[in-house]
């Protein structure tokens, strides 16, 4: 089985948040329930201040602090899927102590208050026990690996669009966009991106072009430090989050 | 003796009735609210998840786990002068475990699936599972002596084998309680080797202010109307032993501050200098809530004064109450991964159906209190237990 990896060109990305709009539509999440999001941040101070943005799907860690923490193994990485981390909706006990042992923040629990009104789901009421139901949604669904939308009371977070990559013909090295025979299987963000700044493939096939992207250009994880060891990689200046610190006003 | 339990009389009665109505109001406004808007009528979100309920329950299960090792000092380490306290300690421990495991039940997206999914995975990796395995445990074990006492056997080899497993139970429980908050590397603010030892200190020292101030309300606040060996313990053991629980827990809490400000990394730092000594509210509860009952138990003529007593285990009830809430919300409020994007602290005030749910846990607490002391002789000893305890016995068999 491949060992699915996702690797973004920070010098490509120009911070268009079309992964994230591709996400979210792909994915029925709602409003501030962004699996994948694009973060802006300010470096330095004048005259050398930076503007800088990095996006941040779930980094699928090799070590993913969320699967030890989980009492219920509700939430699991899946070998046999590529290395994807998974929550199963149907055994969530929506405890949230996977969103506190996720140091990138990237876990949501949908049942809280909403980011915008009116509340999407309160205009769309949720059938079948889902959350809130749209005049259309994705007819993909599989609850036991957190894919569709979501019912109350559980944790939701990016699959690496296991719904589509899981379709790829096997031993395939790399899902690109440009392939017209794979980019069905591309997921969402990925094939979307306008400046082809993700790229999506195998990590333990050494003639994937992920792997080649990393060695040669220098690929590394965010927060190394926690061990979590993601399988999402960054290229080019400027990958790393500066320092929270709290505005003078 | 039982005679000056005033719980057992029309005061007693008034209480209950009172209780159960809060709780029955403030149950009914939480499950309303659940119903209606979910935990969306919670104020906690995807970047701060844990708020007020579960410091409840940290405190709840917390002050439990003191009340099982200061019960246990008489029952396992035979400190005698301590017997008279040592049933009502083993009857608030369960109940007090009881309300707080009311309030996580509440604030868990699906409890009853709770119930099987943990036993049935068998996560053995993750501190919540062991959680649930000491927890019950614990539980049992308090049932269990409890039930022992009320027979009448204090002493023999099998009551004391349930007294140790209980002891233990209760150092597993409230340790691993700390280290799913002491092993989250993730969150420098909690991530502490020593975190059990400063949850056993604070969960003695709320576990000793549960213990006064319940003993004292059993008897309308007047020592006197208390048996003459819970006089005795008011007044020799208990009250250093209050002192020096509060003496140990600022000195912990002191320890920790000191670290945080040092240290130049911002996921401490602000929280001590941002966060928690921003707020009048977290410091009045380190000076009213530890400071002064520390400094009024220290003085040899205040502590033994009912009075103070009474005073400085409710302010310990707040002081700790508060310390627990900004614990828990502290390891969350520098928002993780977001680095210069966030633009401030993450803001979290309890929402009124948060409120709700402490108020219901400490109506539960007091409801099962009240019951407690009407059908249980609470300040029985192994010394005369039969003489004591027969008047009372007798009174209920007729009511
Ligand atoms: S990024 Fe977070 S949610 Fe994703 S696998 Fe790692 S720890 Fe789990
Ligand atoms: S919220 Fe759900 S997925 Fe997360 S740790 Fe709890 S049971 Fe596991």
């Amino acid at each position: 089985m491949a060992k699915w990896g996702m690797v973004i060109d920070l010098d490509k990305c120009t911070g268009c948040q079309a992964c994230t709009t591709a996400c979210s539509m792909e994915n029925n999440t709602l409003p501030g329930e962004s699996w994948q999001d694009v973060l802006f941040y300010h470096e330095g101070e004048y005259p050398s201040a930076q503007m800088k943005w990095l996006p941040r799907p779930c980094m699928q860690c090799e070590k993913p602090s969320c699967v030890y923490v989980c009492p219920t193994r509700a939430t699991y990485k899946d070998e046999e899927a590529g290395g994807i981390v998974f929550v199963d909706w149907n055994k969530c006990i929506g405890c949230k102590y996977c969103m506190i042992a996720c140091p990138y923040g990237v876990r949501f629990y949908a049942d809280e208050q909403p980011l915008v009104e009116p509340d999407i789901r309160d205009v769309y009421p949720g059938e079948n026990g889902q959350m809130w139901s749209p005049p259309y949604q994705n007819p993909e669904q599989d609850w036991r690996r957190g894919i569709g939308i979501q019912p109350k009371g559980v944790v939701s977070k990016c699959t690496f669009c296991h719904h589509k990559v899981s379709k790829a013909p096997d031993g395939v090295a790399d899902l690109d966009e440009d392939d017209p025979d794979l980019v069905e299987y591309v997921p969402a963000c990925v094939r979307t991106c306008p400046p082809k700044a993700r790229f999506f493939g195998d990590l333990d096939n050494p003639e994937s072009n992920v792997n080649r992207l990393i060695g040669d250009k220098h690929g590394v994880r965010l927060l190394d430090h926690t061990g979590n060891r993601p399988q999402v990689y960054y290229l080019g200046a400027g990958a790393g989050i500066p320092a929270f610190s709290p505005r003078k006003s | 003796m039982s005679d000056n339990n005033i719980m057992k009389g029309g005061l007693g009665t008034g209480l209950l009735i009172l209780s159960v109505i809060v709780l029955v109001a403030s149950f009914g406004f939480v499950m309303y609210n659940l119903m209606s808007h979910g935990h969306a009528s919670f104020n906690v979100s995807s970047s701060l998840p844990w708020g007020q309920p579960i410091s409840t329950y940290l405190y709840f299960a917390l002050a439990s786990s003191g009340l099982g090792l200061i019960a246990s000092l008489p029952l396992v380490f035979g400190f005698k002068e301590y017997y008279g306290l040592a049933k009502r300690a083993i009857f608030l421990a369960f109940i007090i475990l009881v309300s707080g495991m009311a309030v996580l039940a509440l604030e868990l997206g699906h409890t009853f699936r709770m119930l099987w999914a943990i036993p049935f995975n068998m996560q053995i990796q993750s501190a919540m599972f062991w959680m649930g395995v000491f927890y019950a445990a614990d539980l049992l074990f308090l049932l269990w002596k409890f039930q022992k006492m009320e027979s009448g056997d204090w002493d023999s080899k099998a009551t004391r084998t349930i007294g140790i497993a209980s002891f233990l139970g209760v150092l597993l429980a409230s340790g691993n309680l700390a280290l799913i908050f002491g092993m989250m590397s993730m969150r420098p603010f909690w991530f502490d080797g020593l975190l059990p030892i400063y949850f056993y200190l604070t969960a003695v020292t709320s576990g000793l202010a549960a213990l006064v101030f319940f003993t004292y309300l059993a008897y309308g606040f007047s020592r006197g109307a208390m048996p003459e060996n819970l006089q005795r313990a008011l007044t020799n053991g208990l009250p250093k032993l209050f002192a020096a629980a509060l003496g140990l827990t600022i000195l912990f809490i002191a320890a920790r501050a000191i670290t945080g400000l040092y240290s130049n990394n911002p996921e401490i730092h602000y929280v001590w200098t941002n966060y928690l000594f921003a707020s009048p509210i977290y410091v009045a509860s380190v000076v009213l809530g530890l400071l002064v009952p520390f400094a009024l138990m220290m003085s040899a003529s205040l502590r033994v004064n009912p009075a103070i007593q009474i005073l400085v285990s409710i302010l310990t009830f707040g002081g700790l109450f508060a310390e627990r809430y900004f614990f828990v919300v502290g390891g969350q409020v520098v928002p993780l991964f977001k680095g210069t994007w966030a633009w401030d602290m993450i803001q979290y005030t309890p929402s009124i159906t948060e409120w709700a749910l402490t108020i219901m846990g400490s109506a539960l607490l007091f409801t099962l209190y009240v019951l407690g002391e009407r059908f249980f002789n609470l300040s029985a000893t192994p010394e005369q237990p039969s003489m004591a305890e027969s008047p009372e016995r007798a009174g209920q068999a007729t009511a």
